[in-house]
């Protein structure tokens, strides 16, 4: 996957290039319009994440550009400001999500992910790893073909997991992932605790491999080898 | 009272006691002339008595001596210094056989040699008789008065304070976000332009203030999320490098402050914002919806928790609310509600035991959120306050509360909350006309499931 990162700082872009490198994507970065502009006329992207304050001008700007010239780019914007305003022009200009800094990196990437699965694979919508399946329209899992009878929420986490497999994810990051930004999440380790505890043992249930382990003291992971 | 009845009242007060003055005064006067017209007649009489007496000859039937007394008297009992006097009093009238009121006019004079007195006398009509005229004529005057007073203050009222209520409908459409200055007409009355230009200058100010403070606001928010974002991103690729158990730990703690860095931030961001009042409400939300949804995104939560939830939610119930702001409040609420819960059997109730409890009640008049749990450290008016927390051992930033007293005082609603017997009752009614602590009052407490 090819992404354009058009971001104004420098070490937020670098962040988020180190992180992506790692899945194999190619990434490149501008921090402003102008730059963005170019390397929109040369290249083709799949991905374009958009920061909406440049130092040259509004973001919003440059999303009219893309959905005109560049229908094929998946356009995610991130913002600091949190402002109702941005969200809803945003998406209404057509940006494909919208994500809020300070954001988890892990998220950024399941963000790209499910914007990419909407846009590209044009209605299979299956995310599948080794002997697990998961249904992205139906919310369904399948473990050696078995159904699993899983909650929106652990459905959520396994996908969570999968995208970001081989990688330690936070309880921060989880509970941020599953409640959104505004619940006061910092008492909700618990439950993220239970929700991969019961995810755990319905994965080993329907005789799937226990892909997930705990990483002392930060969080969990996915063990794809 | 309106300003022109205030003028009115006043003009209507100075009115009477000039006028009750001033039939004083006519009456006063009235009274004073007439006798003095009369006493100069009656004093060319009594000359002309004294001329007829000088010049000798009989004239005691000459129309001149009808009502005049002329008596010789000695030098010695006239007066000094004056040469006539009058008295007024009642004396009996011959000619109408009555009591009348009576102006005698006493003059002395020196004929040849003897002093005489004349005296002549005549009714005139008494002030009893005058009085009635003069209250008569001066009520009409004041009657005309009063109209004409009342509809010129109506009218010269409208025409002077045009400008001021033109100024006044300016002000109350004054609204801090608009974009420009406001304009207030032009007036020819110096208080008025006073006053106008003084508004004009105020209301810049205020909007400036705005203006910046919500610029301040949007700035912090951009300058720290970003710096924030970049710690937590290295955080992350941190966490994926060989790192050793006690790195671990480090790492994890710094996270958790971050967390709470970024969420005390994010919070007080929003409360700025709605002190601000950037989230008008323009549409009705349909809350009975919303409570459905937050309950079911919830749901998991409750039930990991072993919570037992009991709903009443009537139908079609909208509140004049933003959107955002009806899912801020039923989330802090509800979460809340969760978060906090704790079964009886764990804070040691006597015989108690068994899951805790979530009711919510949702009627016409406001929404109820009851839940079991530990007794609250301080207060239960002072957890509304920012960072103030029930229990200063759990592991929340104590904001929510705060956030949703925010939004209930912004959308005019009430709210209350009160512990009993081990339930956390809160209470939002709906519009200021809604006491929330009556809708606590009428709240009857789920029984503990006792086991």
């Amino acid at each position: 996957m090819k992404v354009l990162i058009i971001e104004d700082n420098q070490e937020l872009a670098r962040n988020i290039r180190d992180f992506l490198d790692r899945e194999g994507y190619i990434c490149e970065s501008c921090d402003t319009l102008e730059a963005a502009k170019e390397k929109l006329e040369l290249f083709q992207y799949d991905c374009i994440l958009l920061d909406i304050g440049l130092p040259d001008g509004n973001g919003i700007s440059l999303l009219n550009l893309i959905r005109a010239e560049y229908k094929d780019s998946n356009v995610l914007i991130i913002s600091a400001k949190n402002a109702l305003d941005d969200k809803i022009i945003g998406l209404e200009k057509g940006a494909d999500d919208y994500i809020t800094k300070p954001f988890h990196l892990a998220e950024l990437h399941a963000r790209i992910r499910a914007v990419y699965r909407r846009k590209n694979l044009g209605g299979t919508n299956i995310v599948a790893f080794n002997e697990i399946s998961l249904n992205t329209d139906t919310f369904e899992v399948r473990v050696l073909d078995h159904l699993l009878d899983t909650t929106p929420k652990e459905f959520d986490l396994l996908l969570y997991f999968i995208v970001n497999k081989n990688r330690v994810l936070s309880r921060q990051a989880i509970a941020a992932h599953l409640w959104g930004d505004y619940t006061d999440n910092l008492a909700n380790f618990d439950f993220v605790y239970q929700h991969v505890k019961n995810l755990r043992r319905k994965i080993s249930g329907a005789g799937g491999v226990d892909y997930i382990s705990t990483v002392y003291g930060l969080g969990y992971k996915f063990n794809a080898q | 009272m309106k300003l022109t009845t205030k003028f009115t009242l006043w003009y209507f007060g100075i009115m009477l006691f000039v006028l009750l003055m001033g039939g004083y005064i006519v009456y006063y006067e009235i009274q004073n002339k007439l006798s003095r017209v009369e006493v100069v007649r009656h004093q060319r009489l009594n000359d002309l008595i004294a001329g007829q007496v000088r010049a000798g000859g009989d004239y005691s039937n000459h129309p001149t001596r009808k009502r005049a007394t002329v008596t010789p008297i000695p030098a010695d009992s006239v007066p000094r210094g004056i040469s006539t006097y009058y008295t007024r009093g009642i004396g009996w009238n011959p000619e109408f056989q009555e009591n009348e009121y009576r102006l005698l006019v006493t003059s002395f004079y020196l004929i040849h040699g003897q002093w005489y007195r004349i005296t002549t006398y005549s009714f005139i009509p008494s002030f009893y008789q005058l009085l009635p005229g003069v209250v008569d004529s001066f009520k009409w005057i004041f009657l005309l008065l009063l109209i004409l007073v009342i509809i010129s203050a109506g009218l010269i009222s409208k025409y002077i304070l045009a400008p001021f209520k033109r100024t006044l409908r300016v002000i109350q459409s004054f609204d801090l976000k608009q974009k420009t200055a406001i304009r207030l007409p032009d007036t020819q009355t110096s208080e008025f332009r006073e006053l106008n230009v003084f508004l004009q200058k105020m209301t810049e100010k205020a909007r400036e203030d705005y203006r910046s403070l919500k610029e301040f606001t949007e700035n912090t928010s951009h300058e720290l999320q970003t710096p924030t974002a970049i710690i937590r991103g290295k955080l992350d690729l941190l966490m994926e490098s060989d790192i050793r158990d006690e790195q671990a730990i480090l790492i994890a703690e710094t996270q958790n402050a971050l967390e709470r860095l970024s969420r005390i931030h994010s919070s007080l961001t929003l409360l700025t914002k709605l002190e601000n009042h950037e989230y008008e409400a323009d549409t009705r939300v349909c809350i009975s919806q919303l409570t459905r949804e937050t309950l079911n995104s919830f749901e998991e939560l409750i039930q990991l928790k072993s919570l037992t939830l009991m709903t009443t939610i009537a139908e079609k119930i909208y509140v004049p609310l933003h959107p955002s702001l009806a899912d801020l409040l039923l989330t802090n609420l509800i979460g809340n509600a969760i978060r906090h819960n704790m079964p009886p059997a764990d804070f040691g109730e006597e015989g108690a035991a068994g899951n805790g409890l979530i009711q919510v009640n949702l009627t016409r008049e406001g929404l109820i959120v009851v839940n079991t749990g530990r007794k609250p450290q301080v207060p239960t008016a002072e957890l509304f306050e920012r960072f103030k927390k029930g229990n200063s051992g759990s592991d929340s930033i104590g904001i929510g509360l705060a956030i949703v007293r925010q939004i209930c005082d912004l959308s005019h609603f009430t709210i209350d909350y009160q512990y009993r017997d081990g339930f956390h009752c809160l209470a939002v009614g709906f519009g200021p006309r809604v006491a929330a602590s009556k809708l606590l009052q009428n709240l009857s407490l789920p029984l503990h499931s006792r086991a």
